[in-house]
C-alpha cells in the first residue's frame, strides 16, 4: 500500500454508546443515514440533506477547500457483497453532492469483492485491517482520469475502509490527490461527545501493527 | 362500563394485566381457546368508544405512505400502491417495529427462541410483524399478545380469507385488536406468488427482520433478501447459521446479514419512537 496517511472530513457525529440528549438522538441520526430515509419537514432525504447542508455551509467549512468543480467523488464500497438495485449510501450522497454543484461527479470505480467482518459489530481485534480492505476491493480504471478525488463514506469509526480503498485508488491514480468524506464520525467515549453537528477535518494513519489510528 | 362476559379466567387476566397486557385504556375479556392456546382474547372494549370485537371487520385502504411516512425510490421499487388494513393501531404506524419469521414446520427448539425473541422485544416496545403462518409466525404473533405488546400481521391472501384455516380466530384478533395488513383486495385468488410478493412488503414494513429458521427453499428467504436490498438490517439466528446443511445462511452473511446471539443486540438497530427525524445544525 502506498498511502500510509489520509486526510478526512466527517459533518455529523456519532456516540454508539448513547447518553442523554443530542448523543441519544445520534443514534436515530445513524439509523436515518443507514437506510436514507427522510428526515426533518418538509421531509427530505438523509442523503440530500448532507449535501444541502454541505452547500448551505461551504464557506464556513473546513473542509470547503476540497470541493471544487473539478472534483471526482468515489464511494467506498460495503463491507459485504451487493446485489443489483441495493441500496448504497456512498453513492447516494456522492450523488446529491454532485447535484447540489459541489463536485463533477460520481465515480462508481470502487467494488467489493470479498465480504469482510463489519467493523461496528466485531472486537476491535477482529476488525478488518486497512490492508484486508485493499485485499478484498477492486478497482475499474475510468478512460478518463480524474484530476482530484474525494472518497465518500457514510460512517467512519477507525477509517480502515477509506485507507484500503484510498490505496487501492492510488494504484490507478499515482498522482492524484485523494481525500476522504465521511457524513458521521462515530465518538467512542461519551464524554467526548459534542453536538450532532460537529465537522471536522482529522487524519487516519495507519500503525506500525497495520490497524489505523483517527484523529480526532 | 357494561362488559359482557362470557367466561373469565381471573388468575389469566391477572397474569396479563400485570405484564401491562390490558393497554392502558382497554378492557380485555378472555376465555380460553379451543386452540391449545393458553389464552384467547375474544372482546375487548375502548373506553368511551363503546363495544366493538364481534362486530364485522371494518377494512380501510392506506398507502404505504400513510403507514410509513415518505418512501426513497430504494423502498419504492416493489413497494404496493394500496394497502388493505384492519385493526387497531395508529397510522402512521409506531416504531420500532421489528419481523420475526421462518418455518412453518419449525423444530421445538426453533418455536422456543422464537417465544424468546419475541418476549424480549415486547418487553422493550417493539411491535412484532410477521406473516401469519403456520410454525414461527404463529408463535410470534401469540407470544406478542400474551405479552401485552402489539402485533402487525402482513398477510399473503386477502383480509376476507384466512391461510392457514387454524388461525382463523388469531387474524380475527388481530384484525380487531392489533393490525393486519394485506396488499390484495377481497376476493383476490390465492396463488404461491402473492406471499413472495408479501415477504417484500413485509421486509419494507420492518425496520429490521430476524429468521429463526428456515429451510433453503422457504419463503422467509424472500424476504430476507429484500430486507438487504433496502439496507435494513438482517439477522440469523446462531443455530442455523451453524447448520451446514444449508447454504442460505452463508450466502446472506456475504451480503450484509447478522449473527444474533442475544436479542439484546438488535436493540442498536432500532430506531426510537418517533415521526420523521428533525436535524438541527
Amino acid at each position: 500500500m502506498k498511502l500510509s496517511q489520509l486526510q478526512f472530513s466527517s459533518l455529523l457525529t456519532y456516540c454508539p454508546r448513547g447518553g442523554l440528549g443530542e448523543a441519544n438522538k445520534s443514534k436515530d441520526v445513524m439509523l436515518a443515514l443507514k437506510s436514507d430515509t427522510f428526515v426533518d419537514d418538509p421531509p427530505i432525504l438523509m442523503s440530500q440533506w448532507i449535501a444541502n447542508t454541505l452547500k448551505q455551509n461551504k464557506d464556513n467549512l473546513p473542509f470547503s477547500p476540497y470541493f471544487h468543480d473539478d472534483t471526482t467523488l468515489v464511494p467506498t464500497p460495503k463491507s459485504s457483497l451487493m446485489q443489483p438495485n441495493t441500496l448504497w449510501v456512498p453513492e447516494r450522497i456522492a450523488t446529491a453532492i454532485v447535484r447540489v454543484g459541489l463536485a463533477k461527479n460520481v465515480l462508481p470505480c470502487l467494488s467489493r469483492i470479498t465480504p469482510v467482518r463489519k467493523a461496528a459489530t466485531s472486537p476491535a481485534k477482529d476488525r478488518p485491517k486497512p490492508a484486508d480492505h485493499y485485499r478484498t476491493i477492486s478497482v475499474q480504471k475510468p478512460l478518463n482520469q480524474p484530476s482530484k478525488i474525494i472518497l465518500i463514506d457514510d460512517i467512519i469509526t477507525r477509517g480502515s475502509t477509506l485507507l484500503g480503498a484510498a490505496n487501492r485508488l492510488a494504484d490507478v491514480f499515482p498522482h492524484i490527490p485523494i481525500y476522504a468524506l465521511a457524513a458521521i464520525r462515530t465518538i467512542s467515549n461519551t464524554s467526548d461527545f459534542k453536538k450532532i453537528y460537529d465537522p471536522c477535518v482529522g487524519t487516519i494513519t495507519l500503525r506500525a501493527t497495520g490497524d489505523t489510528i483517527r484523529r480526532p | 362500563m357494561v362488559v359482557h362476559i362470557k367466561e373469565l379466567n381471573s388468575s389469566l387476566f391477572l397474569n396479563l394485566q400485570s405484564r401491562k397486557c390490558l393497554f392502558s385504556d382497554r378492557l380485555i375479556l378472555i376465555q380460553q381457546s379451543e386452540l391449545n392456546w393458553k389464552a384467547y382474547i375474544i372482546k375487548y372494549i375502548l373506553k368511551g368508544r363503546g363495544m366493538t370485537g364481534l362486530t364485522k371487520n371494518r377494512i380501510y385502504t392506506y398507502s404505504l405512505t400513510d403507514l410509513l411516512g415518505p418512501l426513497n425510490d430504494v423502498e419504492e421499487k416493489y413497494a404496493p400502491k394500496v394497502l388493505y388494513v384492519a385493526g387497531d393501531l395508529p397510522i402512521p404506524l409506531p416504531k420500532p417495529r421489528s419481523s420475526i419469521i421462518g418455518s412453518r414446520k419449525a423444530s421445538t427448539k426453533a418455536l422456543e427462541t422464537t417465544r424468546h425473541i419475541t418476549s424480549a422485544l415486547v418487553q422493550k416496545g417493539v411491535i412484532i410483524v410477521s406473516g401469519l403462518a403456520k410454525g414461527i409466525d404463529t408463535i410470534a404473533h401469540k407470544t406478542t399478545i400474551e405479552e401485552g405488546g402489539d402485533t402487525i400481521a402482513v398477510l399473503g391472501t386477502p383480509l376476507d380469507k384466512y391461510y392457514p384455516k387454524e388461525n382463523a380466530q388469531l387474524q380475527d384478533f388481530i384484525m380487531h385488536n392489533h393490525l393486519a395488513i394485506s396488499q390484495f383486495p377481497n376476493d383476490y385468488p390465492i396463488q404461491p406468488r402473492n406471499f413472495v410478493i408479501r415477504n417484500r412488503t413485509m421486509a419494507l414494513i420492518s425496520d429490521i427482520s430476524i429468521i429463526v429458521e428456515a429451510k433453503d427453499s422457504s419463503g422467509s428467504l424472500h424476504q430476507g433478501w429484500e430486507a438487504l436490498r433496502l439496507g435494513r438490517p438482517l439477522f440469523i439466528c446462531e443455530s442455523i447459521v451453524k447448520d451446514a446443511s444449508l447454504s442460505w445462511p452463508i450466502k446472506m452473511l456475504e451480503y450484509g446479514a447478522m449473527v444474533l446471539n442475544d436479542p439484546e443486540e438488535v436493540l442498536d438497530y432500532l430506531p426510537s419512537n418517533q415521526g420523521i427525524l428533525k436535524l438541527i445544525q
